[in-house]
């Protein structure tokens, strides 16, 4: 691709595209973080098996690939609930190491029953506005990657308004301050757990099926987003959601950047290296607060 | 003076006639047993103990990396590159026209394992510098993205590495018996090694940094230095084991750095039993085992037999009904055993002593 001022423009926009994916899947495992002080690195897993649901929802049931993403948020908010349930909060409280250890058995479970279900082979969720797109003077952008970005700010601006204006929400903030504190003034903390690690995981399924509609994924696809998301909660600074966004769009910008000038293999090297300039100057991230 | 007294302190220690003991059997069995499968299991099983004991001795210190497929992969491709140049040179010299296996290829072998371990060791330095100051998630993350960063290097500098078609590995020691024999010398060395050093000032220096940083400062120990220190070490079993892995497999691609490969030894680990000598082998035992298993005709057949007809989208349903298992596993060890299987063994033994007691009373 020639480098011209439309493909640098259309590649700022790609690259915000994805980054509004990452922010998506960023805050769910910030908010699972914030109020949990716990770290699920299985959280890009959510991601791939809603992008499957979406894809099955759509193909067998003949769904709209939208709509799909809504019932497929639900499946695995519930799914979020099994899994902290039965998995997460039995080691919660003892060594912080059990739970990386955890999340990761809870990569191989969910990888590989992916792989039982769907096969080893890459799909894509056809979107009703699939082929067609938006033309501006010199470039075009896909319909779904625009209706993304809104889809995005509308699932934050929701999320914003749960966490802002509902009793629950302002349970998840006070647990998040201090979980014993909370639970005197009479907030049923485990309830509250299970809840923001539900919200967490239909974040994560909503991200999860937008990333389906726009690019091909496989049974593998989890891992690397959750380690770019768990890299932009970082480089934002851990608990901070404005945090999140600047790092989401500046992850997913170098991203699309470095794959522009230097070529596809180099997008997720770049940026990780942008990461790692960015914590060896300053190791709580840009927006990180000291302490935690 | 004090490392001799170290050295005696170490002979005369239980865990270390234990660690000679274990691995003399091991070298022993594939002799009573004939089998081919048996031996390649065998042969896995020693080369991931060193890699996991190697991630274990890291994890003693305080730091738990994500990213040690960065240093099997670079020992992996170092080693091979290294070992093919050297022994054409060697064959140019000789003018033959293939390298003779014998006492020459395998002196020219272990000179590319241990060069490939320094290089990795190098490299460890570089990253481990980088990381002095991180902790926990900051640290996991950043390892994480040097290995994102390393499969993208050599995929770039495919010339050299031939890392999208693989790099193939020059024979310097009969397969078989003869190259597992050098693996479990190798494992011998590299785990009374690391298991020398956790026992010395050194590893107690370790520990302090684990049990806690600020305190471990405190108290007069350059923590920048142990935990660098700490690094290099453990980057340069990695790097042996990787290249043995590449000298093993006969082939060495890009694929040897993905997260899988990162998470491999920590899983081991965990699942043997954390910051013991005997849980990452345990942990290999015990994963290369399951993975095999899954691989053998007869158990795929009937695993295909019995739940093929569910699955119809995957031809092979055993090596993902292995991973699943495992991860399974993982987590009800960490649940229900932290400490790992070689804590189940602890119990049970204390167990059986403790029913022997009262029985000893009685006879008085």
């Amino acid at each position: 691709m020639d480098i011209t001022a439309p493909t640098i423009f259309l590649t700022l926009v790609w690259g915000v595209v994805i980054g509004c994916v990452y922010i998506l899947l960023a805050t769910g495992l910030n908010i699972i973080f914030g109020v949990m002080k716990l770290v699920n690195f299985a959280h890009g897993q959510l991601l791939m098996i809603s992008a499957f649901l979406t894809w099955t929802l759509s193909v067998s049931l003949g769904l709209n690939a939208y709509v799909a993403i809504f019932v497929s948020m639900i499946v695995v908010a519930l799914l979020g609930v099994v899994v902290e349930r039965f998995t997460f909060r039995k080691v919660l409280g003892t060594d912080k190491l059990n739970e990386i250890f955890v999340s990761l058995g809870l990569i191989y479970i969910f990888e590989n029953i992916a792989m039982l279900i769907w096969g080893a082979s890459s799909k894509q969720v056809l979107s009703p506005f699939y082929g067609m797109s938006a033309s501006l003077p010199g470039l075009s952008i896909t319909y779904d990657r625009i209706i993304a970005v809104f889809v995005v700010v509308g699932a934050l601006a929701i999320f914003g308004l749960l966490l802002r204006k509902t009793k629950i929400g302002l349970a998840m903030r006070a647990t998040s301050q201090r979980n014993t504190t909370a639970m005197l003034m009479g907030i049923n903390v485990q309830k509250v757990y299970m809840f923001t690690f539900a919200i967490g995981a239909a974040l994560a399924a909503v991200a999860g099926g937008l990333y389906g509609i726009i690019y091909p994924f496989d049974y593998q696809v989890g891992a690397l987003p959750t380690i770019i998301a768990f890299a932009i909660i970082i480089m934002g600074g851990l608990g901070s959601i404005k945090g999140a966004i600047i790092g989401g769009l500046l992850y997913g910008i170098t991203e699309q950047m470095a794959t522009l000038f230097l070529g596809g293999t180099w997008g997720s090297a770049v940026a990780f290296a942008l990461l790692i300039v960015v914590l060896i100057i300053r190791p709580i991230g840009i927006f990180g607060e000291k302490g935690e | 003076m004090h490392l001799k007294q170290s050295l005696i302190t170490l002979l005369h220690s239980k865990d270390f006639l234990f660690i000679i003991a274990f691995f003399a059997i091991l070298a022993f069995v594939p002799i009573l047993v004939q089998d081919n499968f048996f031996l390649t299991v065998m042969t896995l099983i020693t080369i991931f103990a060193i890699y996991a004991a190697s991630w274990n001795f890291l994890a003693n210190s305080g730091q738990g990396s994500l990213g040690h497929a960065v240093f099997l992969g670079i020992g992996g491709f170092a080693s091979a590159i290294i070992g093919s140049s050297i022994s054409k040179a060697a064959v140019s010299f000789l003018g033959t026209t293939q390298m003779p296996v014998g006492g020459l290829s395998v002196a020219i072998l272990i000179l590319a394992l241990l060069i490939g371990g320094l290089l990795s060791a190098g490299v460890g330095l570089l990253i481990g510098l980088a990381c002095t100051r991180l902790k926990t998630w900051y640290l996991a993350m950043v390892t994480f993205g040097f290995s994102v960063i390393a499969a993208t290097l050599s995929s770039q500098f495919n010339s050299i590495t031939q890392g999208i078609d693989g790099y193939a590995t020059t024979t310097l020691v009969t397969k078989g018996y003869p190259f597992y024999l050098m693996v479990v010398l190798f494992a011998l060395t590299s785990i009374s090694i690391m298991f020398f050093i956790m026992k010395s000032r050194m590893g107690l220096a370790f520990r302090a940094i684990h049990g806690n940083e600020a305190e471990a400062k405190m108290i007069g120990i350059n923590t920048a230095k142990y935990k660098l220190i700490a690094f290099v070490i453990s980057t340069f079993f990695a790097g042996i084991a990787g290249g043995l892995n590449a000298y093993f497999i006969r082939l060495i691609d890009n694929s040897v750095f993905s997260p899988a490969n990162s998470f491999l030894p920590l899983i081991m680990s965990v699942i043997g039993g954390l910051g013991t000598v005997a849980g990452p082998i345990i942990g290999s035992i015990f994963f290369v085992s399951i993975q095999q298993i899954s691989t053998l005709p007869s158990v795929v057949d009937s695993l295909n037999g019995a739940l093929g007809a569910y699955f119809p989208n995957v031809s092979n349903v055993g090596p993902p009904l292995s991973l699943l298992v495992i991860g399974v596993i993982l987590i009800v060890i960490v649940i229900f055993a932290p400490k790992g299987l070689i804590s189940l063994f602890h119990k049970i033994y204390k167990y059986l002593m403790s029913e022997e007691k009262p029985k000893k009373v009685k006879i008085k």
